[in-house]
């Protein structure tokens, strides 16, 4: 029986994983995500990659807002900014996907960058209205420019293997695979940041912002540090999208995603990598799960038919508040509440 | 800790729920066709008369003995205009659903899923009637039942030539229109017919959530227009006349709505300011044609009338409509109907379909899904739209 778990080293302290059942755990998750498209149909599928891209740009978020403190209203448009880029470099240039995908992901972290210098004199809500304001001023060049983002029209993003190839046809299986790898290299990259002199200049700037320039944290430089990093996953998403479904518009990248992803955060946990997986897949399953139910539902009492679509979105919003009162930390929270309940039974406390 | 049990087990409640509910199909059982809706997001108040069109259509069919004595199902759900949601839905319906074919809404959902349905090979149409789904080589499973937005805008200009010349004044026009890909989806095509009919033609975005468009009337006065095109829907529409009449515009331009803000909704909302109106119509307003009478005794029989839902719920019905006959015709060859390239080559093989007048006939072919080239111009008279014209044409080439 135990009590908590107990580190004697500096190299148990910092190791990612403490106990062997968290070990196997992990390789149980490995082996379903490996196996599950195999078993799923394309439904799943297109669910399970939903959810994977939604994770990597929780994560980017959750990189700003959860670990370094500084909120941010223009998610959405810097997800624009990745898969414009990417959209654009493909259709005029015929680049590459592998070419496209990173530099969609580093110029947004360059825009991202430039964005996060009044995040030097602002801070709380008054952050929130300038990052709200990169979030209308991006969107209003994009729909503008025409001669470059060809407007309020769509782009059809082509995706090419390599220089001068033809355009390739994914299905949801193949994608599947190239989500999965980057979500993975998103997780592992993000959670060893935190484990690094940065990660913990990031922790201690949300912390006390003050306090962490007394001790020699310089706050403009790991500020844009933050606000790169973060832009980085958050394009990452965006060229992602772009590939993904093949089609680009700015209608997909307004202030509702930037609020979108925000939620998911916070249902997740904010602070926790782990949490911005959970947030994702909470939030990308309860519209599924509820659509299917109002489907459901939808014949029963046919007088309530009209009424089923505002009860679900009712009902979506009735979720979250409870979540947040039952948990205001997150599903991170909740799970780790979960795990110690157990381990320690039946003595918890 | 309890609550978290509680939680958990009112998960695991649902997900069984949900299970129990999946399965079914084969092929006798019903004919399964995906539809998206608008009733909760920023077009419900057309979405919703235009979906419960699609929704009678087929309840009535199936009343009337379905396709061949099969039922139809129509799978749709709401979808409150968000193109993730239609992705997601799109993807249910037709990999655990199965369904054959697919009705959606508006722009923004018909372009993202248009690369989507070519690779399903899903017979696809929708109320968006922009040009770019009209060619087989860019959307070959897209057909469109109305009119182009790019012919309708056309039309009008032509109305606008003819009207110039009887009144011996040089024709300049605006177009205003809503600031997305379906506003601006007109645009070009009216500035190439315009240059090369010497007609002064010029374009304004009527900003979204904008609340007084008065400024960009002004920018219109000092074009010195004198006709208005305006590809918006009816709300934004409404405003746009309200503001023009306090500005006393309304008696020496002539506004022209496209299909979209032709409605009574706009004759509603614009409170007085929609009188002498014009609207280009590919669907007919008047409900004593022969194919509105038997929408019109299905609502009468479920206690509604026609007057109440609008030209929009005729426009849903023989939308269905059109898609059913589509698959009907496809099973009378003794075709398969599950693979959509039978449907398709059926539709494409579709000449002169009659829809009681309500448009004119429909017709598809393989290097052109345009079913629909003409439309009659509309005026509003004491409260109503009335037509001014018999129906004009216009094809331009397709790109």
């Amino acid at each position: 029986m135990e009590s908590g778990i107990f580190h004697s080293t500096y190299q148990k302290d910092m190791a990612l994983r403490h106990t062997p059942i968290e070990k196997a755990r992990l390789a149980l998750i490995i082996l379903f995500l490996l196996v599950f498209p195999f078993f799923a149909d394309n439904y799943w599928l297109n669910l399970a990659n939903t959810i994977g891209v939604v994770a990597i740009g929780a994560i980017g978020l959750n990189i700003l807002t959860g670990f370094t403190g500084q909120i941010s209203l223009g998610q959405g448009a810097f997800m624009a900014v990745g898969a414009y880029v990417a959209a654009l470099m493909s259709i005029h240039w015929g680049a590459p996907m592998w070419l496209t995908i990173p530099a969609g992901a580093i110029s947004t972290a360059l825009i991202g960058a430039i964005f996060g210098i009044p995040s030097l004199r602002l801070k709380g809500l008054y952050l929130a209205i300038a990052t709200l304001a990169a979030q209308e001023i991006i969107i209003w060049v994009i729909t503008h420019w025409d001669a470059v983002t060809g407007g309020v029209d769509a782009l059809n993003t082509k995706n090419y293997l390599w220089f001068g190839g033809a355009n390739h046809y994914f299905s949801e299986f193949q994608f599947y695979w190239i989500i999965l790898a980057l979500a993975a290299l998103t997780t592992m990259a993000t959670v060893n940041i935190f484990r690094t002199r940065v990660g913990r200049a990031f922790i201690a700037i949300r912390d006390q912002d003050i306090a962490a320039e007394v001790m020699g944290i310089d706050l403009f430089k790991y500020k844009m540090l933050a606000f790169a990093t973060s832009s980085f996953f958050v394009g990452l998403t965006g060229a992602l999208i772009a590939h993904w479904r093949q089609i680009v518009t700015w209608e997909r990248f307004t202030i509702e995603v930037s609020i979108f992803y925000l939620a998911v955060i916070i249902i997740g946990g904010l602070g926790s990598v782990s949490g911005s997986i959970y947030g994702a897949i909470f939030m990308v399953l309860l519209p599924a799960i509820l659509n299917n139910i109002g489907k459901a539902l939808s014949g029963v009492i046919p007088s309530m038919d009209i009424l089923i679509p505002f009860v679900q979105q009712a009902v979506f919003g009735l979720v979250i508040i409870l979540f947040l009162i039952f948990e205001p930390e997150g599903i991170a929270k909740m799970w780790k509440n979960i795990r110690d309940y157990f381990r320690l039974w039946p003595f918890s406390y | 800790m309890k609550k978290y049990f509680l939680f958990a087990a009112l998960l695991v409640v649902v997900a069984l729920a949900l299970a129990a509910c999946g399965g079914g199909g084969g092929s006798e059982g019903p004919i399964k066709i995906g539809a998206l809706f608008d009733l909760t997001g920023p077009t419900a108040d057309v979405g919703t008369p235009y979906a419960n069109g699609e929704k009678g259509f087929v309840e009535w069919l199936n009343a009337n003995g379905g396709v061949n004595g099969r039922k139809v199902e129509l799978v749709g759900q709401d979808y409150a205009y968000k193109v993730d949601q239609a992705e997601q839905l799109y993807s249910q319906y037709v990999n655990q659903d199965k369904v054959v074919a697919f009705l959606g809404w508006g722009t923004g959902d018909t372009e993202a899923l248009r690369g989507k349905i070519a690779q399903d090979k899903i017979p696809f149409m929708s109320a968006s009637y922009s040009i770019n789904l009209a060619s087989p080589n860019e959307a070959p499973y897209n057909f469109l039942v109305g009119t182009t937005y790019s012919d309708q805008m056309v039309i009008a200009l032509k109305w606008v030539l003819e009207d110039a010349q009887k009144k011996g004044v040089d024709p300049k026009v605006v177009v205003f229109h809503h600031d997305s890909p379906f506003g601006k989806s007109p645009v070009p095509d009216g500035q190439k017919f315009a240059d090369e009919n010497g007609i002064a033609y010029t374009n304004i975005a009527m900003p979204k959530g904008a609340t007084d468009l008065t400024p960009q009337l002004t920018q219109a006065q000092d074009f010195g227009v004198n006709y208005v095109v305006i590809q918006n829907v009816s709300s934004g529409a409404a405003l746009l006349l309200k503001n023009a009449k306090n500005l006393g515009m309304t008696d020496n331009v002539q506004f022209i709505c496209l299909n979209w803000c032709a409605d009574e909704l706009f004759i509603k909302l614009a409170e007085g300011a929609s009188d002498g109106v014009l609207g280009v119509m590919p669907f007919t307003s008047d409900f004593s044609v022969p194919g509105a009478q038997a929408p019109k005794k299905f609502l009468e029989s479920k206690g509604d009338s026609l007057d109440n839902q609008g030209l929009h719920y005729v426009q849903g019905w023989w939308t269905a409509a059109a898609m059913v006959e589509g698959i009907k015709r496809t099973l009378d060859a003794k075709k398969d109907i599950n693979d959509g390239a039978n449907i398709k080559a059926t539709l494409e093989a579709m000449k002169d379909y009659s829809t009681g007048d309500v448009t004119a006939p429909i017709s598809f072919s393989s290097t052109d899904h345009r079913g629909n080239d003409k439309a009659k111009i509309h005026q509003v008279q004491g409260g109503k739209w009335v037509p001014i014209t018999d129906f004009m044409q216009s094809r331009i080439p397709l790109q």
